[in-house]
């Protein structure tokens, strides 16, 4: 981030709501990591954890709000510091959510361990998390170094996730029709996935804001979708 | 000068529209010197029909000497000199037959600090219909100055003592006396050179409403130093930097996402 304010000041107060952003990106990123990883491992104390620390990143955010709120307030940022100041409150709510969705992922995780889940033939979760995972990653590279480019190639990559979760989505639907007693853990698989696709998503909105702060625009093309879970009648 | 529009554009460095379809006034290859120093160089603008637009920059950079070239005040610094072509609708401002006293009633000017006449309320504002001739009875006059008072949102603070002295009033009342001064000629332009600069917030934002107001009727450049008020009150935005006119635009992408870097510096406070 340019740093050559006349007013040093101002500069300090960007720097700050930029490191915090950052900050909660990576706790968010450990986060949802975890969660994948505990899905696999079923490491019931990890997954307490993940549960537990989710409070760390709703205290964040709130800090984050109220300095945004403070520097438009104060400040009255023009140009790139608006759209900084803009974008920084839109990715940590979004960030927040996210950390959402990962306790949501473990609290669904510790409920499958108590059912003595295994995994259902042609669900690969563990995968579209990792690929999830990597997006995630990107974008916060994306937002590091500000390349627009690379968060673009993300925003592209959540048509990978929405096939997987359509795929996976049918799949669980079929299984738990061959077999009633699965009724109970593909529920939860399919809100699993669900809640993986919407952290993809997210990520996805995430890439979209950053493009609109380096270039000051929208990104005008529609978002490639795949997910069809809500179009598809199961046979 | 007859360029058309498009050989204007190759010819000049603004990023942006110089250039509206409804001009009353169009700028050409403006040039100021105070004598041997280029204090405008080489500017192209128009200023549209009923727009208004403001001109912003740091100190120095020429926003007011641009500003005064359009009615003709620099003609009063012996060593000023202005080239290239200004027009008010289609007519050369600066023909040597052009008399500046009915050119500045129709491109009126508002200053930074008010500077209402040693008369009454009504005197103020009654003087320029008086020595243009406009009022064509007594009565007549009384109208011109109180639709005048009214249009610059100060006959209802004002109406029970016109003949008090227009001096007496608050700062805020006697720039909008002034503006009220400048109205009553009925003119095409009014120019503002940071009108509220030495306002307080209550006053600056009677004059910024009243700005909103007479620009349904009239075209206004105002030179300010508060970005927030350019952002407030105009629709379009010019950025001057050392002379030049760097930038024009739409205000709302000026101050979001202007093209060049140097509007960028100026108006995020990395250059002053």
């Amino acid at each position: 981030m340019e740093n050559k304010h006349i007013d040093s000041s101002f500069d300090k107060d960007l720097n700050k709501i930029n490191n915090n952003l950052l900050k909660l990106g990576t706790l968010g990123l450990n986060q949802f990591e975890k969660c994948i990883n505990n899905f696999g491992t079923q490491n019931l104390e990890e997954i307490n954890q993940v549960i537990a620390f989710d409070e760390k990143l709703d205290e964040l955010d709130d800090k984050i709000q109220k300095s945004g709120f403070e520097i438009i307030a104060l400040r009255s940022p023009r140009a790139i510091d608006l759209r900084r100041v803009i974008v920084a409150l839109k990715i940590s709510t979004i960030l927040e959510r996210i950390g959402d969705y990962s306790r949501n992922i473990s609290n669904r995780t510790k409920v499958l361990i108590e059912l003595n889940y295994t995994d259902l033939p042609g669900v690969n979760i563990g995968k579209m998390g990792q690929k999830t995972q990597q997006m995630f990653e990107d974008v916060l590279e994306s937002y590091t170094n500000e390349d627009d480019k690379l968060a673009i190639k993300v925003r592209n990559s959540d048509f990978k996730i929405d096939k997987m979760h359509t795929e996976y989505y049918l799949e669980i639907i079929s299984s738990m029709q061959r077999n009633k007693k699965l009724a109970p853990i593909g529920t939860h698989l399919l809100f699993i996935a669900k809640n993986i696709e919407r952290v993809a998503d997210y990520v996805t909105d995430i890439a979209e804001q950053i493009y609109f702060l380096v270039n000051g625009k929208m990104l005008s093309d529609h978002r490639p979708k795949a997910d069809e879970t809500s179009l598809k009648i199961p046979e | 000068m007859n360029l058309k529009n498009d050989e204007l554009t190759k010819s000049i460095n603004t990023v942006g529209d110089v250039f509206v379809k409804d001009a009353r006034i169009k700028a050409r290859n403006v040039n100021v010197f105070y004598a041997e120093k280029k204090a405008i160089d080489e500017v192209t603008i128009d200023i549209g029909n009923k727009e208004v637009i403001s001109f912003i920059g740091p100190s120095g950079c020429g926003k007011s000497t641009f500003l005064r070239c359009f009615n003709r005040m620099n003609d009063t610094i012996d060593i000023c000199r202005v080239e290239g072509s200004i027009t008010l609708d289609e007519e050369n401002i600066y023909d040597k037959n052009v008399d500046v006293v009915p050119l500045r009633a129709r491109i009126g000017m508002v200053f930074q600090k008010p500077n209402p006449f040693p008369k009454s309320i009504f005197d103020n504002v009654a003087y320029g219909p008086r020595i243009h001739g406009l009022a064509d009875n007594k009565s007549h006059l009384e109208n011109i100055v109180e639709m005048s008072l009214k249009r610059a949102g100060l006959w209802n603070e004002v109406n029970d003592r016109l003949i008090s002295p227009g001096t007496g009033l608050s700062g805020g009342q006697q720039q909008r006396l002034c503006i009220a001064r400048a109205i009553a000629v009925s003119p095409e332009v009014i120019l503002m050179d940071e009108p509220c600069s030495a306002l307080d917030p209550i006053a600056t934002a009677k004059i910024e409403e009243l700005i909103h107001e007479l620009g349904n009727d009239y075209s206004i450049v105002i030179v300010t130093h508060s970005m927030q008020q350019a952002a407030r009150v105009s629709k379009r935005t010019a950025y001057f930097h050392l002379g030049k006119l760097i930038e024009v635009g739409k205000t709302k992408d000026i101050f979001t996402r202007p093209q060049h870097n140097q509007t960028e510096a100026y108006i995020s406070g990395k250059i002053g």
